[in-house]
C-alpha cells in the first residue's frame, strides 16, 4: 500500500497568545508543530480538538512559516469554543487551501485595499506582503470601515500605518462615538474622490457579505475593471479540497478555486453575495 | 478475456473468493434486492435481475467513516478484507465516473476512496429485467455493463458469460481456469439476444414516461433558472435527503470531530444538500434558503456543474430517487418539464 497523505488530519498546534481585539473579536496566535507556508488570502482549517473545524485566512506574515494568527469573530460553535482559547491550550490545523492573491500581477500598479469588519483579517496579512515588497507597487490606498470605533480591529497597528508614508489610509464607521473624528457612513462613503486611475488599478474587497456587494457596485461605478476587483468569498467551506460540496458557486468551489476571486469569474453566477 | 461459467461452478467461484475478499451478494427480499454479506449459496440471491436497493457508493466511500486520529500521521484504514461486490449493474458503475472525478482527479486525492477502489473487486451483471423506473439509456448507459468491472457476468440459460475486464479480473480468472469453459457462439447469441430484450424494455419505460434523451439537456438548468418549476416541483418535498443518499451519484459529505478519553476522532458522514443549513455559513448567511432553491441546486449540480466541469450528466438513470422519495418528486417529470420549457 502506498503511504498516502491524509487531507483530513489536523497537525498540531499551541496556543501562545490570545489578543483580545473588540468585543466579539480576538486574534489568536499559535505556533504549529509542522510549518505551513502559505500565500497570503489562502485559508487554513482551524480545529478545536473533539468540536470541529471553521475556516479562517490567516492575519500574519506569510514569511513566518511556524507561527501563525487568525483574527476571529464569536458567531458559532467553533468560534464561541475559538474565544475561550487559554495560551498552552491545544489546537489543530489543516491546509493552506485554495488560491491566496496573486500578488505578481499587482506589481506596478495602483491598489486599492477595501475592508470592512472582521474582513480586516486576511487584509493585514496582505498589507504586510504590500510593505514588504513596498516598492514594487505604484501607489497603496487602504480604505477601511466598521460598525463603531470599538469595533475596529488591529488598532495600534492602523495607527502605525497611518503614518506610512507608502499608504494613503482612511477610516470611516456606521456610528460615530465622542471621540471619533474620522469619516462616519458606510465605506462606500470614502471611496468617492479617491486619487488613483481606477481603470487600471487593483482593488482588493474583504468584509461582510452585504459591504462586499455593495462596495463592488460602487467599485464599478467608480470605473474599475471586473477583473481588477478581487474579492474574498465568504463560503460553508469544509473540506478544503474540492470534495464535500458544501461551498460550489457555479463551476468552482470556492475552497479550492477561491477564497479570491476575481469578480469577472463569479459575477455571472447567481446569489453570490448570499 | 471471455470465457463461461456453469451455475454450479460459479458458487465454487464464489466460495473461493471468500478467502481473500469480504464478498458481498443482492439478494431478493419481496420484490427488492439488497446486497448481503455472502455466506453459502442461497437461491435467494440475484445475480442479474436489476439494482439493488442500496447504491454501490455504500462499499465505497462509506456512509460514516473515520478519517481521522487525533494528530497521527497515520491514514486510520479499517484492518478488514477488501470487498468483492458481485451483481453491480451498468447504472452503478457509471457512479464511478463522478467519483473518480471527484475524489481522485485532483491535486488531493482522497486516500479512503482510492483504497477501496484499488482493492475491492467488482464482478458486474447484466441486467436481465426491468423495474418501471429503469431509464439508463435516457443517460446512455446500456443496461450491461461496458466499463469499471474486473469481471461481468451475463446470465444464459445454462451459466454465464464471462468478460474480464481488468488485469485483475482476468488473473482471477486464469488462477481458477479449471473452474471456466471455452466460449461457445451460442452462448454469446443467447446473451445479444438478452441484451435486445431489455433494451427494449427500457426504450419502453422511457417511451411510456416521455423522458427526454440526455443530447436534449443541454442548458436546461440555466433557461429554467427562474421558472416556477422548482417551486412547484419542491412544494411536496419534506427535506429527508433520501434522493441524496440512495442516488449513485451523490457525493457530498460532512466532517465532524468527536472527542474520546481526551482523543479526537475525525468521520465523515454523507451529507444531503437537500437540507437547510447546507450551505449556511457560521455568519448567518444561506445561499439557499428555501427548499425550492436547494431542489434546483441538486439539478444544477447533476445536470450543469458536473456536464460544465467534467463532460458528464451526473445522473445514471437507476430510478432510485424516484422510488426513495416520499413526496413522489420525479426526476424523469422534472427532466420533462426542464427540458420541454427549455
Amino acid at each position: 500500500m502506498r503511504n498516502r497523505n491524509n487531507p483530513y488530519r489536523p497537525i498540531k498546534a499551541e496556543i501562545t497568545k490570545v489578543i483580545p481585539e473588540t468585543p466579539t473579536i480576538k486574534t489568536i496566535r499559535f505556533k504549529i508543530e509542522e510549518p505551513i507556508s502559505f500565500q497570503t488570502g489562502q485559508f487554513i482549517e482551524f480545529t478545536i480538538p473533539g468540536v470541529g473545524e471553521a475556516p479562517f485566512t490567516p492575519s500574519s506574515k506569510p514569511s513566518v512559516k511556524d507561527v501563525m494568527e487568525i483574527t476571529v469573530m464569536k458567531v458559532g460553535k467553533v468560534t464561541d469554543k475559538i474565544h475561550e482559547l487559554k495560551e498552552g491550550d491545544t489546537v489543530g490545523v489543516r491546509g493552506p487551501f485554495g488560491r491566496g492573491y496573486p500578488i505578481d500581477k499587482f506589481k506596478g500598479r495602483e491598489i486599492l485595499v477595501v475592508g470592512g469588519g472582521c474582513g480586516f483579517a486576511p487584509l493585514r496579512s496582505l498589507m504586510y506582503e504590500f510593505f514588504d515588497r513596498s516598492g514594487e507597487f505604484k501607489k497603496l490606498f487602504f480604505r477601511g470601515g466598521c460598525k463603531t470605533p470599538k469595533e475596529l480591529v488591529y488598532r495600534s497597528e492602523i495607527e502605525e500605518w497611518a503614518e506610512r508614508k507608502d499608504l494613503d489610509l482612511k477610516l470611516t464607521v456606521d456610528e460615530g462615538d465622542s471621540e471619533w473624528k474620522g469619516n462616519v457612513g458606510v465605506v462606500t462613503t470614502i471611496l468617492d474622490g479617491i486619487d488613483m486611475n481606477c481603470e487600471n488599478g487593483i482593488v482588493v474587497v474583504c468584509g461582510p457579505p452585504i459591504m462586499m456587494k455593495f462596495a463592488t457596485f460602487k467599485l464599478l461605478d467608480l470605473g474599475f475593471k471586473d477583473e481588477n476587483i478581487y474579492l474574498s468569498m465568504e463560503k460553508n467551506m469544509s473540506c478544503g479540497i474540492g470534495k464535500c460540496g458544501h461551498c460550489r458557486i457555479g463551476i468552482y468551489y470556492v475552497c479550492r478555486d477561491g477564497p479570491v476571486f476575481s469578480y469577472d469569474k463569479i459575477k455571472n453566477f447567481p446569489n453570490i453575495w448570499e | 478475456m471471455r470465457k463461461f461459467i456453469f451455475k454450479e461452478n460459479l458458487t465454487v467461484f464464489l466460495e473461493a473468493l471468500k478467502k481473500d475478499y469480504e464478498t458481498y451478494v443482492p439478494v431478493k427480499k419481496g420484490n427488492q434486492r439488497f446486497y448481503e454479506k455472502y455466506d453459502t449459496f442461497t437461491d435467494k440471491m440475484v445475480i442479474g435481475e436489476v439494482r439493488p436497493f442500496e447504491p454501490l457508493k455504500a462499499f465505497f466511500y462509506r456512509a460514516r467513516e473515520k478519517v481521522a486520529d487525533d494528530f497521527k500521521v497515520d491514514i486510520p484504514y479499517s484492518g478488514d478484507k477488501p470487498l468483492a461486490i458481485v451483481g453491480v449493474k451498468a447504472c452503478d458503475l457509471k457512479g464511478f465516473r463522478v467519483h473518480d472525478y471527484v475524489f481522485k482527479n485532483h491535486d488531493y486525492e482522497d486516500p479512503f476512496y482510492i483504497r477501496a477502489r484499488e482493492e475491492n473487486l467488482i464482478i458486474s451483471a447484466d441486467c436481465t429485467c426491468t423495474i418501471d423506473t429503469c431509464f439508463c439509456l435516457a443517460l446512455n448507459i446500456r443496461p450491461y455493463p461496458q466499463e469499471n468491472f474486473d469481471i461481468n457476468l451475463s446470465m444464459v440459460e445454462e451459466g454465464f458469460v464471462v468478460e474480464g475486464g481488468s488485469q485483475k479480473g482476468n488473473a482471477l480468472i486464469e488462477k481458477h481456469s479449471s473452474l471456466f469453459e471455452e466460449m461457445r457462439e451460442e452462448y454469446v447469441s443467447q446473451r445479444d439476444k438478452q441484451r435486445e430484450k431489455v433494451i427494449g424494455e427500457v426504450e419502453e419505460n422511457i417511451k411510456k414516461n416521455e423522458i427526454p434523451y440526455q443530447d436534449s439537456y443541454r442548458g436546461i438548468i440555466e433557461k429554467n433558472y427562474e421558472s416556477d418549476i422548482w417551486i412547484e416541483e419542491a412544494k411536496s418535498c419534506v427535506e429527508c435527503g433520501a434522493c441524496n443518499t440512495v442516488c449513485p451519484t451523490c457525493h457530498c459529505f460532512l466532517l465532524y470531530d468527536q472527542k474520546d478519553e481526551g482523543r479526537m476522532g475525525r468521520f465523515r458522514i454523507w451529507d444531503s444538500c437537500m437540507i437547510k443549513d447546507f450551505a449556511r455559513v457560521a455568519g448567518g448567511a444561506n445561499p439557499r434558503p428555501k427548499l425550492w432553491m436547494r431542489l434546483r441546486n441538486r439539478f444544477e449540480k447533476k445536470f450543469d456543474f458536473f456536464p460544465k466541469v467534467a463532460n458528464l450528466y451526473a445522473c445514471t438513470g437507476c430510478g432510485r430517487c424516484v422510488v426513495a422519495c416520499p413526496a413522489k418528486i420525479d426526476i424523469r417529470k422534472v427532466l420533462k418539464r426542464l427540458v420541454s420549457n427549455a
